[in-house]
Formats: C-alpha cells, structure tokens, sequence
C-alpha cells in the first residue's frame, strides 16, 4: 500500500512537470492577435531585397520560390501583396479561383467575382522575414457578414462554413432518439 | 391507459394556465427557429422550446391526453424529416448548379438572384430542418421515459 503511493506520487509531480511544460506554449486565451490564435509560423526567410520589392506591392522571388520549395501548388502562391505597418505585409491570392471559373463556365453568370483573400503574413524581424499563414477563422470573421448576408456571426459558422459538422450534429441526436425508441419501446404492450 | 394515471390528478390552475401558455411557446419557438439569422436563436434552440412545450402538455393532462396530441406514429415520421430536410438541402445545391457546386453550397439553390441572398435562406431551411428533428427527439426520449416508467409502477401492482 505505501509502495502504490509513493509511486502515485511520483506520477503526480512528473504529470505536473509535464503540464508545465506544455502549457508554455498555449496561446493567451482572448487575446485574438496573438499568433497561434490568428496566424501558423511556416518558416523564415532572408530579407535582403525582398523588403523592398514587398513594400511596393510585388511578390519577392525569393518567397515565391521558398514556398514552392516547401510544396506549395500553384494556387496557393500569393498574387498580391499589401502593407499593413512597417514591416508588416499581407499576401493575397484568390482560393477559389478555379471553382468559380467552372461555375461561370456553367451558367454564364459570376455568383460574386473571385476576392481575394488574406492568406499569408509576413513580418521583418532584423535581418529575417517570418513568413505566417492566417488561420481560416479570420476569414469567417472578417468576410463572413459580407459574403453569406447573415449579420449573426454563430449561425453563419454554424450552418454555412461548417455545415457538414452541424448535418453530423443533427444525425447524432436522430440517432439518439432511434436508440431510445428501439431501447424503451416494447411492441405489443403499448398503452392506448 | 384507464384513468388511474401515475401520480396525475386533474388540477384545474394547472392544466388552465399550461393551455394558456402552451399556443405563446410554440410561437415563440418558430420565431427562434425563423431568428436564428438575425440574432441569437437558431434550429436547436427552437426545437427544444418546442419540445418543452409538449412536456408541460404531458405534465398537466397525463400521457393518454398527450400521446392523442403528438402521436407517436407521426413523431417517428417527423424524426427523420429534420434530417431528410438537411440533407435533401445539401443535395437540391448539387442538382440546381448541375455539378458545380459543393455539397451544402447554399448560394447554388436559385431562390433569389443574388449569390448571398440564396446563402442566408439556405442557412433558414437547414435550421428549420434541425428544429423538427430536435423538437421531435426531445419529445420521444420523454414521452418514452415516462411510458416506461409507467408501464414499471403497473407491473409492480400487478406483483402485488
């Protein structure tokens, strides 16, 4: 008995270490700006004579080749770039570009043109470029209310962006009742 | 079912005001459900609102009277229609742009001209569907408890 909880204990206090460990690295909660929450790190870059190339408003040759380096497809290189700040540029390029071009193929007519959206970040550090991919929630947030109509932000998430989850939602609580039904009711011996 | 219902006796306050209340609350549940784009509401909301409207039914007349309002037969049908109705959504976006829309792309469905016009009303009748299925099964699981928990205390006296 004494043996099972000095080992008990040990487990404790390496569990603790452990949570310590990883709980470095969780993002401030609420904080929307800070980087997990908004942006993914992809990599770093040199910044010799891209600076100036990105300040103007031109993609550097060296991210475009450093991306593709890293397996990006066609689609994913950014088109454009804007200033945001000193030293803080968005890249823009256009997701759907290919899907919207079939539907205008089919019907003759643009749902709404192909936007361009931000997709890539970039920040000079010193001498280095951090190259940051924005996560896709601020696409819902920002564009959300202009691209679906629907000023409530919860519902536009809920059934349009993530439709195939809430269709999963809804065909879980089904099964719920189904499991009741076949669980509960008795055939044959049913009141009324 | 005879008349010596489980632990139910007729009790006129209660059973005047649940008739007064009940109409107010399933209106209320519709305009959740219909609200859901323009504020806080939405298809899961409404749908219990609904339910609770048949379990203080339930509560105040007894399951006989109940069970005559909200058949069970029907409610077996309407279970499955919420999900028939989503996904029947999901599939009118592939049949309206003949292929070239995603599955669950509401802005495919020609109701109205506009691409986002056609999201939002997309997104109202997913919600509508998600509000019968909920409103259904909520009413099911307690409808059949209490059933079952009937059918345990007639038993028992029949033991007796």
């Amino acid at each position: 008995m004494k043996q099972i909880s000095l080992v008990a204990l040990i487990f404790i206090i390496l569990l603790g270490g452990l949570f310590v460990y990883v709980a470095e690295d969780i993002p401030d909660f609420g904080d929307p700006n800070s980087a997990p929450n908004r942006y993914t790190p992809l990599f770093t870059l040199d910044a010799a004579g891209s600076v100036g190339a990105l300040d103007q408003g031109v993609v550097p040759e060296a991210l475009r080749t450093a991306l593709e380096d890293r397996g990006f497809r066609d689609y994913e290189l950014p088109t454009s770039v804007k200033k945001v700040t000193d030293g803080e540029w968005d890249g823009y390029l256009v997701p759907d570009e290919q899907y919207y071009k079939t539907a205008i193929a089919k019907f003759g007519t643009a749902p709404d043109a192909p936007k361009e959206q931000k997709y890539y970040f970039i920040k000079q550090e010193g001498d280095t470029l951090d190259v940051y991919r924005y996560a896709p929630i601020i696409r819902y947030v920002e564009e959300g209310e202009h691209e679906t109509e629907v000023p409530n932000m919860v519902t536009y998430i809920l059934a349009d962006y993530r439709g195939y989850d809430t269709l999963g939602e809804t065909t879980v609580i089904f099964t719920a009742g189904i499991s009741v039904i076949l669980l509960l009711r008795r055939r044959g011996k049913k009141p009324q | 079912m005879t008349e010596k219902d489980w632990a139910h006796e007729r009790d006129v306050i209660v059973e005047t005001i649940s008739r007064l209340m009940i109409p107010f609350i399933q209106l209320f549940a519709l305009y959740v459900i219909i609200h859901g784009a323009g504020g806080p509401g939405g298809g899961f909301q409404g749908g219990v609102i609904i339910a609770s409207s048949f379990v203080l039914y339930l509560v105040a007349f007894g399951l006989a009277a109940a069970g005559k309002r909200f058949p069970e037969r029907a409610n077996n049908y309407l279970m499955s229609t919420g999900v028939y109705i989503y996904a029947g959504v999901g599939l009118l976006c592939l049949i309206a742009s003949l292929g070239a829309a995603q599955y669950l792309n509401y802005g495919f469905i020609p109701l109205t001209h506009m691409f986002e016009e056609n999201r939002a009303l997309g997104m109202d009748l997913v919600e509508i569907g998600i509000g019968i299925t909920v409103g259904a099964v909520i009413t099911e699981i307690f409808f059949n408890l209490v059933w079952k928990q009937d059918m345990d205390e007639t038993e028992k006296e029949g033991q007796e």
